[in-house]
């Protein structure tokens, strides 16, 4: 007779997806603040000026 | 003429489309697991998180771990920043998977063996490795100097990488309660065609999602890397 254990392999398929699920967010999370932190030293790139050179 | 703020070149992250696409890879594999995979007899609904544990020790043990010990390798001979990157990548990637595995194996060994861990040769080296990983990445974290941290977590990576096939053979060495191999065997597979197939798509999307959490990783690690370096020269 087959045993019911649904339950124990929907757990297993829950806690799979919730780990990985938090890591891609961890990931996110880290990227964020780094580009926060890099934000402060790199300067935004300046728009190429329409003047003429010594003008 | 006034022409547009150009955006910070910091603030804009790259637009990937390899982890949403690997993402959706799983969930369709979850999908084809769980509503048109056949149950098996004896096992019942429980032997389905094998596509799931299964798949994850794979990629952990022979593609993340094996990747950590030979990048840490090649670093300590060519002394390349980015195969320290690599290797960290691979630690972190491979310890996510491990610990996936972990958490499945007892909530299929509970139903199988009726008891939710058992301190055999094959559970026990897992085990014993996802703390020696661990111990890797309290390493990274304490070790501020870039060029010895990245030697120590090679050491580690290295002292790692026996683990692989000891646990690989344990099933055959030791007495054990874990299954041996149904699939990766040199006779045929001892499951229906179907069963396999899943099997093989699950490999799959789970080894995309690996290459798409590596990639994140690695990006993670140049961008920190960046920021070190600034605030070192600002310090």
């Amino acid at each position: 007779m087959t045993p019911d254990n649904s339950g124990y392999m929907i757990a297993a398929y829950a806690l799979a997806a919730l780990v990985y699920g938090a890591y891609v967010l961890s990931l996110k999370v880290r990227e964020r603040r780094l580009r926060a932190r890099l934000s402060r030293f790199e300067s935004p790139a300046r728009p190429a000026s329409n003047r003429p050179a010594g003008a | 003429m006034t022409s547009a703020p150009a955006p910070l070149v910091a603030a804009r992250p790259r637009r990937d489309l390899l982890l949403p696409i690997s993402i959706l890879a799983v969930a369709l594999v979850y999908v084809r697991a769980l509503a048109f995979t056949p149950i098996e007899a004896r096992q019942g609904a429980a032997q389905k998180i094998m596509y799931v544990h299964a798949t994850s020790a794979f990629i952990a043990l022979y593609v993340a771990f094996v990747l950590l010990a030979i990048s840490s390798l090649l670093y300590l001979w060519l002394k390349d920043e980015k195969l320290d990157r690599v290797a960290e990548s691979a630690a972190e990637v491979g310890l996510v998977f491990t610990t996936v595995v972990l958490i499945t194996g007892p909530l299929w060994g509970k139903t199988i063996w009726g008891a939710w861990w058992t301190w055999d040769a094959r559970l026990t080296a897992t085990l014993f490795l996802w703390f020696l990983i661990v111990a890797y990445q309290l390493m990274r974290g304490a070790v501020e100097e870039r060029g010895r941290r990245a030697r120590y977590s090679a050491v580690i990576g290295i002292l790692a990488a026996p683990l692989v096939p000891f646990i690989h053979l344990s099933v055959y060495l030791f007495r054990t309660l874990h299954p041996m191999p149904i699939l990766l065997k040199p006779s045929a597979p001892s499951m229906p065609r179907e069963m396999v197939t899943t099997f093989v798509l699950s490999f799959l999307a789970f080894t995309l999602l690996f290459i798409a959490l590596m990639r994140e990783r690695y990006r993670l690690a140049t961008l920190r890397d960046r920021v070190e370096g600034h605030e070192g020269e600002h310090a």
